[in-house]
């Protein structure tokens, strides 16, 4: 019987692979220069656009008490994506609705600014083994361009100008000179907030100041939505987008929840198919992958294996904090990283909480240098239980409005 | 827990409140862009709101499990308190002397009003707070960015400004709301313990220019320290709020002489205090029965035999006894690392595992080659 079953299965997974999915957005070849592309460029009407679903970050509960409640009942946002190429540069555009604008100010210490921000992974040559979705993971490392809804504000480091860090009342000056004061501080203060990072996992993440990267970000309110794009080079020390299909992540903010690192809704990667290749196809399905598994099997299982002692499954489930949360994993996870994370739990640790923050609830631990997860190894399980647990985490994700 | 640890005691039956420590504080660090409101030192009157307003009562902190609490992060106009200034020109030119902003609440707000009832039983002492530099901090554990750093040198808790992106979950993870979030560069920042002051064998700036002579400073593990003597000989000083779990490394002498109660009448309730016991318990844990017997018998050996240690630690005869701070170490710490100054800058992350040189290396690499290279 059970060879029955495998000899079946196998003969699902050959029909699931030979039949191509579609990619989540189309990217079309433009022949113009598209270094500066805007919101506003006619460029876009060539575009495709298609829907995307940008579910809220749960895998990892925040300290912060009124955000957290504000969070609390957060549902899927469904965002438009399209994307352009010309063979130098790549542009995306992401519309998502937002009903507030709320833009950071430099005189509010509780407001939080709206933004999007787009993700690379440095390695997609294995499309079953890409980062981590929550920026990276530990040798599989992201670049992440972000742009958020932020009034000038005034940078210091870097310039290390601390004559114009002063408070204008106690400079010597007076009248006009004091006027021409505020002007060179205003002068200083950095318009756009936008930032490039290379990540291994939140943690880690670090921002690209030498200038060893370019991009272009541009964010606009209209009818009640924003509207972010982004252009940035095919190939750079960071990462190489030629290729037949990519993937990309996409996050987006609402200030208005009080929405910053941590508190945001984010997509799945996405695979993105340049329109004149004829490559990507592996890719393309690997992302769209369905565990052949029965869903209902699989929460049976879940139970009977106990994951709910370190992993809160739902989000009405008790929180806790050893394992990830996996009330959305099945919104921003692919099939193969949870397979990955049940046979394999060490491949990716997640990089959650300071470990500091929950000491007595510690989900690695150091050996040689590397995280060793504490999750149980599930590769013990036979392959249909893992297929049904994996159909399972596949439907654990949050709904839309 | 850092390899050596730098603490502060402060002895509040000297304090008198008169925020020298405050201004000293506020002229070396806080006069800057988006830091007029933040006070990495303050005095405020206990009982009272406290900076900001009901500080212990914004989370934060962990519980006896060992799990970070949740908190909340101020607000700057009803919280701390929009810092106001006056139209000095406008003077110049006949007009009227108004402040630019209402003032409607700002730090000591209630100085000195304390509780009780005038005259018969009202009290308050003096709270300097600064940062606890906590061997368990909050706001490092709070931060999901590792850009809260304990030095291993000195256990001086610091913000690397590279990494921070004023997310403002520190502020929500320090009980004792010691971490301010600068809405200008959206960062957070905090006290520092003076750290270029103390790396040169300099008291911070509250310490140095205490006129009550209130503040000790040296290292935990330096048995010739006072901070030693008092901390852990005689165990008069206490940390604050230590049922907050982060382990302060800031203590305090509690108070421990109070006036007498008056009755109706305005006569003197003999053998009564003023100061509740009860108020000393909840800030500095049951150990304050413990400090106070000791401060009282070392008093009275004092009286009657002219003679205690303690009591002459805590007179401080002179100012600069008060403070060791092992310059030399820090030399040594400096010579260890190949002749650099400690980083300001989480070294971990000087430059990320692929991003290229960045301009922390200001920091670590040779100094005049660096300042060449900003010139040009």
């Amino acid at each position: 019987m059970k060879r029955v079953i495998t000899a079946l299965l196998a003969v699902c997974l050959t029909i699931a692979a030979s039949v191509a999915s579609e990619a989540a957005i189309t990217a079309v070849r433009v022949g113009s220069d598209i270094k500066r592309v805007s919101y506003n460029s006619a460029i876009w009407k060539k575009a495709k656009f298609s829907d995307i679903l940008l579910y809220p970050q749960t895998t990892i509960k925040m300290n912060d008490e009124k955000a957290n409640g504000l969070n609390a009942e957060n549902s899927v946002i469904r965002a438009r994506a399209a994307a352009i190429y010309n063979g130098r540069d790549i542009a995306f555009m992401v519309r998502w609705p937002d009903d507030t604008v709320s833009v950071q100010r430099g005189d509010s210490l509780t407001s939080y600014p709206d933004g999007f921000a787009i993700m690379f992974a440095m390695d997609y040559s294995n499309p079953y083994k890409l980062p981590y979705i929550g920026m990276g993971s530990e040798g599989r490392p992201v670049v992440i361009h972000l742009q958020k809804a932020v009034r000038p504000f005034y940078e210091p480091n870097g310039h290390g100008d601390v004559y114009m860090q002063m408070n204008r009342n106690q400079t010597e000056l007076f009248g006009k000179s004091l006027l021409r004061f505020d002007k060179r501080v205003k002068k200083l203060g950095s318009s756009d907030y936008e930032r490039s990072f290379v990540s291994e996992g939140f943690r880690s993440m670090t921002e690209i100041k030498d200038g060893s990267n370019r991009s272009y970000a541009r964010l606009s309110y209209r009818n009640k939505a924003w509207t972010g794009t982004l252009s940035c080079p095919m190939s750079d020390d960071y990462v190489n987008l030629h290729a037949g299909a990519i993937p990309v992540a996409f996050a987006v903010w609402d200030g208005a929840k009080m929405g910053r690192g941590g508190l945001k809704n984010l997509s799945g990667w996405l695979s993105v198919k340049l329109e004149d290749s004829a490559e990507g196809d592996m890719l393309i399905n690997a992302l769209d992958e369905r565990s052949p598994g029965n869903p209902s099997v699989g929460k049976v299982a879940v139970a009977i294996n106990g994951c709910a002692g370190c992993h809160q499954i739902e989000s009405s489930d008790t929180p806790n904090f050893m394992g990830p949360a996996l009330s959305n994993i099945g919104g921003y996870a692919t099939e193969a990283y949870i397979r990955e994370s049940l046979v394999d739990p060490s491949a990716v640790v997640v990089p959650g909480h300071n470990r500091n923050a929950h000491s007595a609830y510690k989900w690695y631990t150091e050996e040689g240098g590397r995280r060793v997860s504490t999750m149980t190894d599930y590769s013990k399980l036979d392959e249909k239980t893992i297929n049904d647990i994996v159909a399972y985490l596949q439907t654990l994700k949050a709904k839309e409005e | 827990m850092s390899k050596r640890q730098l603490a502060m005691v402060i002895d509040l039956n000297k304090c008198i409140g008169c925020q020298t420590c405050t201004v000293a504080c506020k002229t070396q660090w806080t006069n800057r862009n988006g830091r007029e409101y933040m006070y990495w030192n303050n005095v405020e009157t206990y009982p009272g709101t406290g900076y900001p307003k009901n500080w212990m009562e914004l989370g934060g902190g962990f519980d006896t499990a060992g799990d970070l609490q949740p908190g909340i992060i101020p607000n700057l106009e009803t919280d701390y308190g929009v810092p106001w200034d006056y139209n000095y020109d406008a003077l110049l030119h006949g007009g009227s002397f108004e402040p630019n902003v209402e003032p409607t609440w700002g730090p000591n707000w209630d100085e000195d009003e304390g509780a009780g009832v005038f005259p018969q039983d009202n009290y308050f002492f003096y709270l300097p707070r600064i940062c606890n530099h906590c061997t368990n901090p909050g706001c490092l554990s709070a931060c999901p960015r590792d850009a809260i750093f304990k030095r291993e040198e000195d256990g001086v808790v610091l913000v690397d400004l590279d990494r921070c992106q004023g997310y403002r979950y520190c502020i929500a993870g320090c009980p004792y709301k010691k971490i301010y979030f600068n809405p200008k560069i959206s960062k957070s920042e905090k006290c520092i313990l003076c750290f270029p002051r103390i790396e040169q064998g300099l008291p911070p700036a509250c310490a140095q220019q205490c006129v009550g002579r209130t503040r000790f400073v040296g290292f935990l593990d330096d048995k010739d320290s006072q901070v030693y003597k008092l901390v852990h000989e005689y165990k008069v000083a206490l940390g604050l709020r230590t049922d907050y779990g982060t382990q302060p490394n800031v203590y305090y002498v509690p108070p421990t002489e109070s006036p007498a109660k008056f009755d109706a009448n305005g006569k003197i309730i003999e053998g009564s205090t003023r100061l509740p016991i009860g108020e000393l318990e909840k800030l500095f844990g049951e150990n304050v029965h413990h400090a106070i017997r000791t401060l009282r018998s070392e008093m009275k050996k004092r009286q009657e035999t002219g003679e205690s240690e303690l009591m002459d630690l805590l007179i401080a005869y002179q100012h600069q006894d008060m403070f060791r701070l092992d310059n030399n170490y820090y030399r040594k710490v400096a010579k260890d690392k190949g002749g650099y100054a400690l980083a300001p800058v989480d070294t971990r992350y000087i430059a990320g595992k692929y991003t290229k040189e960045s301009h922390t290396l200001y920091f670590t690499e040779d100094r005049d080659d660096d300042i060449k290279r900003h010139r040009k």
